[in-house]
């Protein structure tokens, strides 16, 4: 960690340049016109005021954010500056995948005026870095050439799906924030970009019909749909009503009904009964201040807390360019292995301890890997998300280029085997950053939920009187293989996205034993601290820091204790005032909760349940397609087989993705003989079936020796006699005798028939009780008769 | 002069005769293995051609093998082997891992305390390399089932784990004789299994048995006497007829060298100065002694010897 501490940074000095020209007594706030910034080092102070461009301290020094100054205020008590901004985008922010949509190579200083309703406009007002000139320059005209390169140009506008021509007067500051706000305009702070009700809704509804059909059916396009606001103008006009009305000022806190939500409850029923609850209080303008009777889930997503961004800085110090290159950054060590870990990294007392034990194994690259992958676009958009990945793709394919240059004078054959062997590493599994695409729409339902959550703790906890924190747990159930694991990285990447959020640490906790899920407590150099204690600890120093953690625990059902302390204490936690603690657990139970939890744990169990279909041949296609990144390996058939299969059985992406490798490597063998397409054909992919899906016993069988068939033969005999499944040792050895007898062998003795049988029974063919009662061992058939028969008729 | 002769002669087939005996015995007893299994050519290819992979390449793989016991899984256990037999607890066979990891210099003074500690300890060790930098490593587990009786299975689920993951190159081989094995596996264990399995069924034809038998009896060619291992070599006991019968019998019996070992260990047991070739008598004894019913012989009362063999047999096809 120590490339945070060692960032270089700059003290500035804030300070408001004249009176407050407005006050809202409702909030308690005080609006100025302008501040000035003063710099070490430097004489001359820097001033900004309402409707200047600024530049904002982001992820990468060299490219810091720009927005244009709207409004500036400062709470009560005078010590928090914040600043309300209009967001501009540089193309290296927005997503990659976007990046062709405008159709001509960007200019280096071109800028993207940024309309996302979802994006949070409110940042720290120490956050700001300076002024900075932007140009607005019609579409049709050229850039203006030989300016200087502090200049920045505007053409064109980006909502997060394509790029428009801007209006330039969207460019000119709103004149609301030049002239002083009224002091009744409570709302101002509402008008900041709430996620819609209405396009809350929708999303609800979306994934409630998501829910009940099967998996795979919604085009990712329309998913995307849900989250953007942009386009509904239905939504628009809602909370544009919603707003003109005032309706809830800051302080209305909604408070939780113990009694009403059952136990079984999904997470899209609460969140739908508390959006309906909402929009309805809203609409009939019930303003309601009083904090009884009330949901302590209040979805107010809209302020942020200010601090936050102080504690986002020492993370986004470092480029966010190599993903990959971070990812497994070994200076990362001394990073947490599991629990509740404060983020400031560079805190002068750590109070969990971090990097004492050596028990961190996936929590380090991955921590660190999102710290790299914080999205850079005011998005919370998934394809903030992607654009990292797909550079983490891009950059494996530079990874393993000079191995294909070096390998060019070599034989065409070793460049094969390079290329083959290349192709099966992309598809081992792990091997790649996470593919997101392929994802399906599980993955936006939890995309939704814990930003959800995160937002909704942030905004409870700006109030300074918070009693409640709203907190939940999810469990995401899961097939095995149903890229719970991966999804829920994304999910940890996707928390992190929301530009102005506080910055969240997930400590993914694969629990060893289940002692050990006690959130890093290094045993031997605090053997006594409890794990109360810890988060005690955490606590106090999150409050500090302002973040929220989000504990993910994968392999529930291992921290399973006979008192069941420990799953306790993870369920307690977040029910403690002030946790701001999110628990996102996995377990591969459908019903552990009804299975396993004594009622003290089932009931400190959030409401919220996901479940994870298995993967539908469509997206274990798509993960296949994605992971080979383009290289023509397969035929199409071939591909469509494997997932077929897959999916018809287990719907297990690791085992897809086994077939494969094993499908490349039949294929590269069989391709030095006769040399075909060089593509993976069906032939091999049903080679590889066979090979993984083919029962044993029948080959087993057919190489056994004459006395073991004979054996089995006589188990058979004998079964048909008794009419039973279960013969002893004694009854089949009398048919054995004879059965040899009939062959013109030998008959053998006690001894070796008894050794015969144990072979048997070593191999599962047959199940042997054990051994010491000799004749009366009972014997029954580990495969099913006709099997036995079948196999031994062949010969 | 002729007497003194006559002993020396004496004296030196006697040395001869000793030293045949002591290497068939060595060789029959201790176990050792032959260069290159017999009869499994393609599924040693594809063995050697995954650990080859992980080697060169720097793919982490699982494989399964899967065979009746006494056929040449033993051979693939030769770099790193895990015994369970040994090993009931995983963490047992952890600090064996470590052991044989060569990482005691790196643990140095530490004493883990928890089974945990020294898990983490070595994952953090498995884990801080990367497929270009790091060594390969190769696990095999023997009697890979056992390992699955284990609770949780925690030392194969992290293995696996670290298998499917791109850290340090890992082969994990597992040997094991029950063919129903992935089913004990726990389904998120499972999962990360990659399902390669190769059985080493061995299809022996009879004449390949004897062909077995003959490389098993004969002695090499750097034996000190050229003379004598001449003549023993060429001695045709395999192919009389009560030899061939014998043999057939056992061959009927079970496939699995350990127990043609045991009979050939009887019957060169009996060569002596006096009887210096080995003969069809010798063979028609031991057989006769391997496949008595030991009951009857308890019965009787007769010689323990038998029932110390049929111990030693039984021990060996119940474990």
């Amino acid at each position: 960690m120590s490339r945070y501490i060692t960032r270089l940074r700059m003290r500035r000095a804030y300070k408001w340049n004249g009176r407050p020209v407005s006050k809202d007594r409702k909030l308690k706030r005080q609006y100025y016109e302008s501040m000035s910034i003063s710099v070490e080092g430097k004489t001359e102070d820097v001033t900004v005021s309402l409707g200047q461009y600024i530049l904002i301290e982001g992820d990468d020094d060299d490219n810091p954010f720009v927005a244009q100054l709207l409004k500036l205020y400062t709470d009560d008590s005078g010590k928090k500056k914040t600043a309300v901004v209009q967001w501009f985008v540089r193309m290296c922010e927005v997503p990659q995948n976007k990046r062709k949509l405008l159709g001509r190579d960007p200019h280096p200083q071109e800028i993207f005026f940024y309309q996302d309703r979802s994006c949070d406009n409110e940042v720290d007002g120490e956050t700001i870095l300076g002024a900075v000139q932007i140009e607005y320059v019609p579409v049709e005209d050229p850039f203006p050439k030989g300016k200087s390169k502090g200049i920045l140009f505007v053409k064109l506008l980006w909502d997060t799906k394509s790029f428009r021509a801007l209006n330039p007067e969207l460019m000119q500051p709103p004149q609301s924030s030049k002239s002083p706000p009224p002091s009744s305009h409570g709302t101002q702070t509402r008008a900041l970009p709430t996620p819609d009700l209405s396009v809350m809704k929708r999303a609800m509804s979306g994934i409630l019909t998501r829910g009940s059909m099967s998996t795979g059916k919604m085009s990712s396009s329309e998913a995307e749909s849900l989250h953007s606001a942009s386009k509904l103008s239905a939504a628009k006009a809602l909370s544009a009503k919603r707003r003109s009305r005032a309706v809830s000022g800051p302080h209305v806190r909604k408070k939780l009904d113990l009694c009403s939500p059952s136990k079984n409850m999904t997470r899209d029923d609460v969140l739908g009964e508390i959006l309906d609850e909402h929009t309805e209080k809203t609409l009939t303008s019930k303003l309601n201040t009083s904090p009884t009777g009330r949901i302590s889930i209040s979805i107010r997503l809209t302020r942020l807390n200010l601090n936050e961004e102080e504690c986002v800085s020492p993370l986004s110090s470092h480029s966010p360019d190599k993903p990959r290159l971070t990812a497994y950054d070994k200076d990362d060590a001394t990073s947490v292995f599991l629990g509740v870990q404060p983020i400031g990294d560079d805190d002068p007392e750590p109070l969990i301890s971090t990097g004492r034990t050596p028990r961190k194994r996936e929590a380090t690259p991955r921590s660190a890997g999102l710290r790299g992958l914080k999205a850079r676009t005011p998005s919370r958009r998934k394809d903030a998300l992607r654009e990292p990945a797909l550079a983490a793709l891009a950059e494996e394919e530079h990874e393993y280029s000079p191995v294909q240059t070096a390998a060019t004078p070599c034989s065409k054959r070793k460049s094969a085997q390079l290329e083959s062997s290349r192709i099966r590493k992309q598809l081992n599994l792990l091997g790649n950053t996470v593919d997101l695409q392929s994802d399906g729409e599980d993955g936006d339902d939890d995309d939704c939920f814990v930003p959800a959550k995160i937002d909704l703790q942030s905004s409870s906890d700006e109030e300074e009187e918070a009693k409640i924190d709203s907190e939940d747990e999810l469990i995401v159930k899961k097939r095995r293989g149903s890229g719970t694991s991966r999804s829920t990285e994304k999910t940890r990447v996707s928390a992190r996205t929301p530009r102005k959020t506080p910055s969240k640490k997930t400590a993914p906790a694969t629990p060893r034993t289940p002692r050990h899920a006690t959130p890093s407590i290094p045993s031997r150099s605090a053997p006594a601290k409890k794990p109360g204690n810890v988060l005690e600890e955490a606590r106090v120093s999150c409050q500090k820091l302002q973040e929220t953690t989000v504990l993910l625990v994968d392999e529930l059902d291992l921290l399973w204790t006979r008192k069941q302390n420990v799953m306790y204490n993870l369920f307690d936690w977040p029910t403690r005032r002030n946790a701001r603690l999110v628990v996102l657990t996995i377990a591969n139970t459908m019903d552990l909760p009804e299975r396993i939890m004594i009622n003290r744990v089932a009931s400190r169990l959030g409401l919220t349940r996901m479940s994870f279909q298995p993967y539908t041949f469509k997206q274990l296609q798509q993960i296949i397609t994605s992971r080979l990144n383009r290289v023509k390996a397969f035929e199409e058939d071939a591909l469509q087989l494997v997932s077929r299969k897959v999916a018809a059985l287990s719907g297990d992406a690791r085992r897809c993705l086994d077939i494969c490798r094993r499908a490349t490597e039949i294929c590269e063998h069989s391709g030095s003989q006769k040399n075909s397409s060089g593509l993976v054909g069906m032939s091999h992919v049903m080679e590889a079936l066979d090979e993984m899906f083919s029962s044993s016993y029948i080959a087993a069988i057919r190489c056994a020796s004459v006395q073991e068939q004979l054996f089995l033969r006589a188990v058979i005999a004998e079964f048909r006699r008794l009419g039973l499944e279960e013969a002893t040792f004694q009854q089949v050895f009398v048919q054995h005798q004879a059965l040899c007898r009939v062959e013109g062998l030998q008959p053998v003795n006690v001894s070796e028939g008894l050794t015969v049988c144990q072979r048997l029974g070593s191999c599962r063919l047959l199940l042997l009780e054990g051994s010491r009662l000799d004749l009366f061992l009972r014997i029954r058939l580990n495969v099913s008769q006709d099997d036995v028969l079948f196999a031994l008729k062949a010969d | 002069v002729l007497c003194h002769r006559l002993v020396y002669l004496h004296v030196f087939i006697m040395h001869c005769q000793s030293n045949a005996q002591k290497l068939l015995r060595e060789r029959l007893c201790h176990q050792k293995l032959p260069d290159r299994p017999v009869g499994l050519d393609s599924q040693y290819k594809h063995l050697l051609e995954l650990l080859r992979r992980t080697a060169v390449h720097g793919e982490s793989n699982s494989i399964l093998i899967v065979d009746p016991r006494g056929s040449g899984k033993t051979m693939v256990r030769s770099i790193k082997r895990c015994t369970p037999l040994l090993m009931t607890r995983d963490k047992i066979a952890l600090k064996e891992i470590t052991r044989q990891l060569h990482l005691e210099n790196v643990v140095g003074d530490k004493v883990f305390g928890s089974f945990a500690e020294n898990l983490a300890f070595l994952l953090e060790a498995l884990k801080k390399g990367d497929k270009s930098s790091s060594r390969p490593v190769l696990f095999v587990l023997d009697e890979f089932d056992l390992f699955a009786h284990h609770k949780n299975q925690t030392l194969l689920y992290n293995l696996l784990d670290v298998s499917q993951s791109a850290q340090t190159p890992v082969a994990v081989v597992g040997l094991t004789c029950r063919l129903d094995v992935l089913e004990l596996l726990e389904k998120r264990v499972k999962s990360r299994f990659s399902h390669r399995q190769i059985h080493l069924f061995s299809s022996l034809s009879f004449s390949q048995y004897v062909d077995v038998v003959r490389a098993q009896l004969s002695l090499p060619p750097d034996f000190p006497d050229p003379k004598f291992s001449d003549e023993w070599n060429h001695s045709k006991l395999c192919e009389e007829k009560s030899v061939e019968e014998i043999l057939k019998r056992h061959f009927n019996a079970s496939k699995d060298f350990c127990a043609l070992h045991s009979l050939l260990f009887l019957a060169v047991s009996r060569v002596s100065v006096s009887r210096s070739t080995l003969r069809e008598a010798d063979l028609l004894e031991a057989s006769r002694l391997i496949s008595a019913d030991s009951k009857a012989n308890v019965l009787h009362g007769e010689n323990l010897e038998t029932d110390f063999y049929y111990r030693h047999d039984f021990s060996i096809s119940s474990l």
